[in-house]
């Protein structure tokens, strides 16, 4: 999932101060998951916002949603009406959800009230750890599993640095070496072998990568019903 | 398990009441809500609360733990505390039908309560001068005191019930006859003729029935027995009769009981109270002869010993050979079993059973006969009062079927909730019965006086919150995230993972409400409590405040459970009582001060005296993130506050340190 944190509220209020209608808008999806953008966080959020505004004398109107995905235009299209009476839309998504609004709408401004994280895993009650970089060309069967370029301080992809002491990586002692992580999970599977294969250095990914999957897209001749 | 579970106590009960539902209105001391819910099923709520047979407490999942609720101790509670209360109205509208209702014990009263409400006019024809039938002649005021079943016999007479007494079926009165000027009848006589045991010198002067014997004291006789009584039988009318012995001053009172104790169909509490006055109980033993000349003198007996099944389950008693003994006995009262009178319904056209109980063709009464209805005791044989509500409710809804024409009710299930697992038995805590207060031995047996006294507030609130709210728990909406916190936070450890979303089997749920409070989709609810009824219930107390607009404005939870009920009085502060304050989810704490809230206190236990698991760290945790959220929009952390009983005091200073809240002020300079 797409792990996110919600924004000091100092920002967040900040970036609302010219506007006296919002719609903050939750997702349903990735940011309810790692508990900071679902409809719960929009209804303290709200309310938070509200009394704050009210303390300078300067009060707002908020109205408050959560869609499922933020993603898809067609779940956007769900919150059209009511987002046009608002002066600004607050999204509680990631920066994909954001700028999805704000693509489908157009005319009206949309603002994050996140900040985006990484692409992560749970990591126990309260911890998110990223672990994939989405570069775009997977090596996890030759790394037992574990991605270097994700999890590796300096993203080495043909072994550690030889700069981590004690299986703890040099650059944050908080985390560990993951090339040592790699080894041992390695030897473990018995397939130690791969350490010997070299992995060609990966291109940085030019942006915006695009995906167009020409076998699922509808033919000129495929007709969808409105 | 399905959705359509219930509680087991409600799926026991043969009238289905909602007993988690009252039961939770009484652990908040909402007692006119738990009376409604009551009320709205049982026309019998004080005579149920005292004599049920309580099938309810037998099903109640808290034995897994330690005792079943006082059920029915609670609801005589509900019922005595709300006396008088007018809560059902009458009907607007009456049909033209007429129903005969022949005999006024609870399933006749039933009958004619419910026809009533659905706008019948009902006639109940009762051949003693009494109505409430075995309710105020078998049972003895000890027990069921008559004004308390007066009143409830009162009440549906009130409902424009027709009564007409001193008129026997058979005698005065013929099913034909009825039938003429009624468009159904309901027969509900009873079975009252007593079963005589098959031993010489049963027509000895001395030997009466238990029946018989019930009804002269109901009628206020109080015959001399002599010093020695003995009782054959072991239900619950041998009990009463032997209880009532000696309350006429007999010393040596002995119950002889064929099986023992644990085959007994008197209720155990029953026996241990009767034990307690001085009644000699032997079990095991079985009249051979009653000795005497012209009158009783001695009971000869016999020990048994308990052999193979018989028809009905229970061990055979078998006579032990050369075991005979004899008793002293100045008067035998038999109570061995009862059977309809025969001649009240011989030529009623009806069919009978061989033991002359009316055989109907369903459980709603229907019998051959059209338009004839019958239940209770007369179809049953004898049974509790529950079973007599039970059959003439059905036999109500299937009367008011039979005149309108409409087709019959479909049958429902009432399925119960499974037992609880083990390993959530051993997170819940332990917590003792509430004893029902009884007045001492030494000032029971020269009066006929209720011996229980009922519980007080207090006992009544403290009994009802044991009560482990089977079925009210947590409900997971569509909208789940399949986020999974649910299941990484809850002390007993019942969600789990689904399919797409995370399920919560509601069986083993204990309704703590953390998991609600912290779903980041909001997508848990509580039946107990849904987050729109919490909402209400805070914006009420808002309202009244910012209404009855006090200098400082403090809104206050506090854990019902732990009742400060020192903290609630006087102390200027609007309470808000949740079950456990854990439940509390952030939004409630800081959402007081948008409306106006000068500072939010929260009582707060001691985590181990919480009633759930980790209630007050998870108060903490909310409380502390709600601190956050107020310093940062300018209101001030300090308005929200832990308190304990001690610190009452505090509020007042701490308001001249931290002022009105800024939003109200703002308010009053623009007001």
């Amino acid at each position: 999932m797409i792990v996110a944190e919600i924004k000091p509220f100092g920002e967040i209020k900040d970036m609302l101060k010219d506007y006296n209608k919002v719609l903050i808008v939750g997702c349903g999806t990735c940011v309810t998951v790692c508990l900071s953008g679902g409809e719960r966080q929009v209804e303290l959020l709200a309310s938070a916002l509200r009394m704050a505004r009210k303390i300078e004398g300067n009060e707002i109107t908020v109205g408050e949603r959560t869609i499922l995905r933020q993603c898809d235009p067609e779940f956007i299209d769900q919150i059209k009406d009511e987002a046009a009476q608002y002066d600004a839309i607050l999204s509680m998504a990631c920066g994909a959800g954001v700028q999805g609004i704000a693509e489908r709408f157009g005319s009206i401004t949309v603002l994050p009230a996140m900040n985006t994280r990484f692409i992560g895993v749970s990591d126990g009650q309260g911890t998110w750890v990223e672990v994939c970089a989405a570069c775009g060309d997977c090596i996890l069967y030759k790394t037992g599993g574990i991605c270097p370029v994700a999890r590796c301080a300096k993203s080495l992809i043909n072994g550690p640095c030889g700069g981590s002491q004690g299986g703890l990586c040099e650059v944050s002692k908080d985390n560990p070496c993951v090339w040592q992580q790699i080894y041992a999970r390695l030897v473990k599977l018995n397939l130690l072998h791969f350490l010997k294969e070299i992995s060609p250095p990966k291109t940085r990914p030019v942006h915006p990568r695009r995906l167009v999957r020409e076998d699922l897209r509808l033919k000129k001749e495929q007709t969808k019903g409105v | 398990m399905t959705d359509k579970a219930i509680p087991p106590c409600q799926a026991a009960c043969p009238i289905y009441t909602d007993v988690s539902g009252y039961v939770s209105a009484i652990a908040i001391g909402d007692i006119e809500r738990a009376i409604r819910i009551i009320r709205q099923i049982n026309p019998f709520p004080s005579v149920c609360g005292r004599i049920c047979t309580r099938p309810c407490e037998t099903a109640c999942r808290r034995s897994q733990i330690d005792e079943p609720i006082s059920i029915a101790a609670l609801k005589r509670f509900a019922a005595d505390q709300t006396r008088g209360l007018k809560l059902i109205k009458r009907p607007e509208h009456y049909y033209d039908e007429r129903v005969a209702v022949i005999g006024s014990g609870p399933a006749g009263l039933t009958v004619a309560h419910d026809l009533a409400l659905l706008g019948y006019r009902v006639t109940v024809f009762e051949e003693q001068n009494v109505l409430g039938g075995m309710l105020t002649q078998g049972i003895p005021d000890y027990r069921l005191p008559k004004d308390v079943v007066k009143e409830e016999v009162d009440f549906i007479l009130s409902l424009e019930v027709e009564v007409k007494t001193g008129l026997s079926l058979g005698r005065d009165l013929s099913i034909e006859g009825l039938l003429k000027d009624y468009q159904a009848v309901f027969l509900a006589v009873g079975s009252q003729r007593s079963l005589l045991p098959k031993c010489n010198g049963v027509e000895l002067s001395g030997v009466i029935t238990a029946i018989e014997f019930l009804k002269q004291i109901s009628r206020g006789h109080r015959p001399n027995l002599g010093e020695h009584v003995v009782i054959i039988g072991g239900g619950h009318t041998a009990v009463d009769a032997a209880r009532t012995c000696l309350r006429l001053g007999s010393s040596e009172v002995t119950i002889i009981y064929r099986r023992t104790i644990d085959e007994m169909p008197a209720g155990r509490a029953e026996v241990d109270d009767a034990e307690k006055e001085g009644v000699n109980i032997r079990y095991l033993t079985a009249p051979v002869d009653f000795l005497g000349n012209g009158n009783v003198q001695k009971v000869r007996c016999i020990e048994m010993r308990l052999g193979e099944l018989d028809e009905s389950g229970r061990r055979r008693p078998v006579p032990v050979e050369n075991s005979e003994f004899e008793i002293k006995a100045d008067t035998v009262i038999l109570a061995i079993g009862y059977i309809p009178e025969a001649d009240a319904l011989k030529d009623s056209g009806l069919i009978l059973s061989k033991n002359g109980t009316i055989i109907v063709k369903d459980n709603t009464g229907t019998t051959n006969v059209k338009g004839v209805f019958a239940g209770g005791d007369v179809v049953s044989g004898p049974s509790s009062v529950i079973e007599a509500i039970a059959a003439g409710k059905r036999a109500a809804d299937a009367i008011h079927r039979y005149l309108r024409n409409l087709p019959d009710k479909e049958v429902e299930e009432h399925l119960p909730l499974r037992s609880l697992d083990d390993n959530v038995v051993k997170l819940i805590n332990k917590s003792n019965r509430q004893n029902m207060p009884t007045v001492p031995v030494e000032k029971r047996l020269d009066n006929f006086n209720e011996v229980e006294v009922g519980y007080n507030r207090n006992e009544a609130l403290k009994e009802a919150q044991r009560c482990l709210l089977c079925g009210s728990g947590a409900l997971v909406a569509d909208n789940c995230a399949a986020c999974l916190n649910c299941v990484r936070i809850c002390p007993y450890g019942v969600p789990v993972p689904g399919r797409e979303i995370a399920e919560i089997d509601i069986s083993q749920c204990q309704v703590c409400g953390i998991c609600a409070s912290e779903c980041p989709a909001s997508a848990i609810n509580l039946k107990l409590e849904t987050r729109e009824e919490g909402r209400a219930a805070l914006q009420k107390v808002i309202d009244k405040a910012r209404q009855e607009a006090p200098e400082v404005l403090i809104i206050g939870y506090y854990c019902r459970y732990k009742l400060p009920t020192s903290l609630l009085d006087d102390s200027g502060i609007y309470w808000l009582g949740k079950l456990c304050t854990g439940r509390l989810d952030i939004f409630q704490l800081i959402y007081p001060f948008e409306l106006g809230a000068d500072e939010v206190v929260v009582h707060m236990c001691k985590n181990e005296e919480c009633h759930f698991r980790d209630g007050s760290r998870w108060l903490l945790t909310h409380i502390e993130r709600a601190k956050k959220i107020l310093d940062e929009i300018g209101m001030g952390a300090d308005r929200l506050n832990i308190i304990s009983e001690e610190d009452v005091s505090d509020f007042k200073k701490r308001f001249e340190v931290l002022g009105i809240n800024p939003i109200r002020k703002r308010e009053k300079v623009r007001g």
